[in-house]
């Protein structure tokens, strides 16, 4: 169970970081990549899952949807899953370096892994159910429901694995934070 | 004076100074959402009451947005005529009511740096939220039963 101490800081994350970062992540994949907003379907099975699941189980279902054959004309699903993916690993990473929400250097098995799963499981539920509403708004939004030419999908998952596409999301977002 | 008694003038104070945007915003929930859908606009002001989170708020308008056509009517006369009601408020939530955080914190001589200063802009920040939907919901209520009374009288 995490602590009060860390749910709060968990709170905090939530309002001054992960909100502006899921926000500006949405932004990034539909405005500047094409991407069309996430299906209702996927929608409700990412939520249902990160509300409901451990981390372990809700890793492997982005690993899973990003890894699928997608038919072309739901290639965006998968351009998604990768970012969301990528996110999460470095979310991971953050737990200790950037959110100070566990202290000294990660030992596998045993409670500290059991700490992590569970912290990042809350992480990642608020991140994505930030995702989610962003989501929703930019599927009734013009730029949302254009349809984007398929040339440009076929190098998206290469072009979001680089660097840049994490920097990228930090430096832009919501700005209600702090 | 204790510092939560100056928390509480401060809010006070800004509330008084952001009555004409709440109850502006009151007028435009009025004509979106009607008496019809009065329990949207209270469900709103309960999420704002019990949230231990600002994104809380936020996410419940975005969706509020994106499922109901009600939440994105336009005034056809207003500031912003393009903008339906849910985008005006959420933008008014995370635009103007995050300067009027600043300019409380400024006074109250809270940083930004901090662990606490950060958790204390936070409570400041939702302290102003639920003060603006509060304002808001009551000028919702008045506008609404005002429509009624004067559509029983016709």
């Amino acid at each position: 169970m995490p602590t009060h101490t860390q749910l709060q800081k968990i709170w905090l994350l939530s309002d001054t970081v992960l909100y502006g970062e899921a926000v500006a992540f949405m932004r990034h994949l539909v405005r500047d990549q094409g991407c069309n907003p996430l299906p209702a379907s996927q929608v409700n099975g990412l939520l249902s899952i990160a509300e409901s699941q451990r981390y372990d189980k809700l890793y492997e279902f982005v690993v899973h949807q990003r890894d699928r054959d997608w038919q072309p004309g739901k290639r965006d699903i998968k351009t998604f899953y990768a970012a969301l993916e990528e996110t999460l690993t470095n979310m991971q990473k953050r737990l200790r370096s950037d959110f100070h929400l566990l202290g000294g250097p990660r030992k596998s098995g045993g409670q500290d892994e059991a700490d992590e799963q569970e912290l990042m499981a809350l992480l990642a539920r608020e991140f994505i159910q930030h995702l989610v509403a962003e989501n929703g708004l930019l599927a009734i939004r013009p730029e949302g429901r254009q349809q984007a030419p398929r040339n440009q999908q076929a190098s998206r998952y290469q072009q979001q694995t680089g660097p840049a596409h994490h920097s990228q999301h930090r430096q832009t977002g919501g700005r209600h934070g702090n | 004076m204790n510092y939560e008694t100056q928390v509480m003038l401060e809010i006070s104070f800004e509330a008084d100074e952001f009555y004409p945007q709440a109850a502006a915003l009151g007028s435009h929930a009025a004509e979106a959402l009607k008496d019809k859908h009065r329990s949207q606009l209270t469900g709103l002001e309960n999420i704002a009451e019990s949230a231990f989170k600002i994104s809380d708020i936020m996410d419940y308008i975005k969706k509020q947005t994106a499922r109901f056509s009600h939440w994105r009517h336009t005034l056809v006369r207003g500031e912003n005529p393009q903008q339906g009601f849910g985008e005006r408020l959420r933008a008014y939530l995370e635009n103007d009511l995050a300067q009027r955080r600043d300019a409380v914190c400024g006074r109250l001589q809270i940083g930004d740096s901090t662990y606490q200063d950060k958790q204390k802009r936070r409570r400041i920040y939702l302290l102003l939220i639920r003060q603006f939907i509060r304002s808001m919901v009551v000028e919702y209520e008045y506008a609404v039963s005002a429509e009624k009374n004067e559509r029983k009288e016709r």
